[in-house]
């Protein structure tokens, strides 16, 4: 059974997921920083393949990337992180762009994921009805991986019901029609945008893209029953310590 | 068997998905909407100045004792490149979907300053994205692009070039979609921007082939272009690849050496990736990680190759090569004593590679070069290539009269 499944067997909203980058800041500290978003309460780990040109990410994360590739995050250690960070407890989500997993082979890449003990993946830049997008589907559906939808407020029912055939697990919905980390006012038609998701989909719904600040979690909460977090968290590392990941986790879900 | 590889497509966030099929909605229309028609040919012939003269190279044609070299002299368009024609394009698109922003990404500056340009003639806001690095070389473009009304605007992380600029002007986009139009540069991106720009540039191969069945009454043996995106390589190539006994030539950035980081081109080391939007060959690490690159031109200075072009290169149709920084310094030289022409380091890969072939060709065949831009833009980088004492001498005296 899937480790998300088991997750939303048991509880159905009030979910947050913690987003983090292999390497960053090395590669030895992502797993102090994964122990620290664990033990600060988060529910699901969205763990990021570092990617030298992340399309959709915002600055924090496009340098963080950056940084990390360049301190030796190869995509090989990152699954090797992927393993001791599944190992934590909590369901992994892996997020990356394409061309890794294409490089890689699409299907190798999701047994790989699978067997070290991911249970969703997250690929931003891979619509579902290419041929990538259709290969990734069959590999998850193989290995019992979620593949996740990426999706915000502006694209249209038809689309959203095209992409609610394929999708399991949950759905990512950015909060407003923007990158990571740039701005946390949310969108004001996101609350409808949520509504429609929760109806099309029939799935938990995840919305992220800009949580800074407690206020900002307890007002995705009333939408959404999972809240992202994830330059936020970059910051922390950037401006104190691995460390104090955990506290700054607390002090926003608490 | 191998499996048929689709190069192109649309790989981008879903967010993008509507904007996309209503850009290619709104082509499709365009393309067979005679006012549409009548106002893009209104535009080149009067605004950008097309027809492009085909130049016959005589002396060069002498000097060199094979083919007979004629130049298409796309530098001859207002703001000095092809560029402008696909920015013509794509600024009418734009106003018909009701924009009133055009976005671009810019390298050496040359798209920026025609998308400026266009944004200008049609009244639209502009905002160019361009690497601080390039900005710190083509400071000239960013002054002219902020003379004509735009926000140019840097691009501080990455390899803080041409493919950071194309990523944060993505970004910009998805934020903005409703009110902007991303003016892509080149024959890549998403779909349906590969074709779209090779629509609208597919007037260079057109007047090739008129021009030259009225000088020489024939086709030309060899068509010569550089290859950075391939823009004006698949404008030149489009019209003649139905015509097999037209050899097809694309030039790529052969920078300084054949390691990752000193090149440009995807014959040398182009591998099969999944960026920006689109399939095609990238330089890349094992692991699937964008290469950085190098060229003395910024145009040719990118990662990727336009996916129509990487199919007509797979399948044999179109052929690649490569010429290094110094050829393309060389052919400058050349073709501006010789001809009167001096050009673009950008185009010079090509001429550089005229250099090369029309010596082993027969003194009846005719081969074309696309001359994509004309040189005045590299000026600060000619002065120093050549290692010229009295303009180092004339910029220290310039900048005493700023103080």
């Amino acid at each position: 059974m899937n480790n998300l499944e088991k997750l939303f067997a048991g509880k159905k909203g009030g979910l947050f997921m913690a987003h983090m980058i292999a390497g960053c800041p090395t590669m030895e500290e992502s797993e102090k920083v994964a122990e620290a978003l664990v033990k600060g309460g988060a529910d699901i780990i969205e763990l990021q393949i570092p990617f030298s040109d992340p399309m959709a990410d915002g600055p924090a994360i496009a340098v963080a990337s950056e940084e990390a590739i360049k301190g030796g995050a190869t995509v090989a250690k990152s699954l090797a992180l992927l393993e001791k960070v599944a190992r934590l407890g909590k369901p992994v989500a892996v997020m990356t762009y394409l061309n890794i997993p294409f490089r890689y082979g699409i299907s190798k890449f999701v047994t790989k994921i699978a067997k070290t003990g991911a249970s969703a993946l997250i690929v931003p830049d891979c619509p579902f009805d290419t041929e990538e997008g259709r290969e990734l589907l069959t590999a998850c559906k193989e290995t019992q991986v979620y593949l996740i939808p990426v999706v915000s407020p502006g694209v249209p029912k038809e689309r959203l019901e095209q992409l609610a055939t394929d999708a399991s697990g949950f759905v990512y919905c950015t909060s407003r029609q923007g990158i990571t980390g740039a701005n946390s006012k949310f969108a004001k038609e996101l609350v409808d945008f949520v509504k429609e998701l929760k109806e099309i989909f029939k799935l938990p719904i995840a919305v992220g893209f800009g949580v800074k600040s407690k206020e900002d979690v307890a007002e995705l909460a009333k939408v959404a029953d999972i809240v992202i977090a994830g330059s936020f968290f970059i910051h922390v590392i950037k401006t104190s310590s691995p460390g104090s990941v955990e506290k700054s986790l607390k002090s926003l879900i608490s | 068997m191998t499996k048929k590889i689709t190069y192109g497509g649309a790989y981008v966030p879903e967010m993008l998905w509507d904007t996309l099929r209503k850009l290619t909605a709104e082509f499709e229309g365009a393309k067979k909407d005679a006012n549409f028609q009548n106002e893009f040919q209104n535009l080149l012939r009067n605004f950008s100045g097309r027809p492009t003269p085909l130049i016959f190279a005589e002396r060069a044609t002498k000097d060199l004792g094979g083919a007979k070299v004629y130049l298409k002299n796309e530098g001859a368009n207002h703001t000095g490149a092809h560029k402008i024609t696909h920015c013509l394009g794509q600024g009418l698109l734009a106003r018909r979907l009701g924009k009133r922003m055009l976005i671009a990404e810019t390298g050496a500056g040359q798209h920026g300053v025609a998308t400026a340009t266009v944004a200008a003639k049609l009244g639209l806001e502009c905002v160019v994205f361009m690497g601080s690095e390039d900005i710190r070389r083509q400071r000239p473009n960013v002054f002219l692009m902020e003379r004509l009304g735009t926000k140019v605007v840097p691009v501080e992380y990455g390899s803080k070039t041409l493919k950071d600029a194309v990523n944060e002007a993505l970004k910009f986009w998805m934020e903005h979609l409703d009110e902007a139009h991303y003016c892509i540069g080149s024959v890549l991106g998403p779909a349906p921007y590969p074709e779209m720009n090779r629509y609208f540039q597919s007037v260079i191969g057109r007047e090739i082939r008129s021009e030259l069945m009225e000088r020489e009454n024939k086709l030309p043996d060899a068509v010569v272009a550089c290859v950075g995106g391939g823009s004006n390589a698949m404008g030149s190539f489009y019209d003649f690849i139905a015509d097999a006994s037209v050899k097809l030539i694309g030039v790529e950035a052969g920078g300084i050496g054949k390691k990752i980081g000193e090149h440009s081109s995807r014959k040398i080391a182009g591998e099969l990736g999944i960026f920006q939007g689109y399939k095609s060959l990238f330089l890349q690490t094992e692991e699937g990680q964008i290469a950085p690159t190098h060229s003395i031109s910024a145009g040719l200075d990118y990662p990727g190759v336009g996916p129509e072009l990487a199919d007509l290169y797979t399948n044999g149709r179109v052929e690649l090569t490569y010429a290094t920084d110094a050829e393309a310094v060389s052919a400058v030289d050349y073709f501006a004593k010789l001809e009167g022409v001096i050009s673009a380091l950008e185009s010079a890969h090509a001429l550089a590679e005229v250099r090369k072939i029309a010596p082993k060709m027969s003194r009846d065949s005719i081969v074309v070069a696309t001359l994509s831009g004309r040189g005045d833009k590299d000026l600060f980088n000619f002065a120093r290539a050549f290692k010229d004492e009295s303009f180092r001498d004339f910029l220290k005296d310039e900048y005493n009269r700023y103080e």
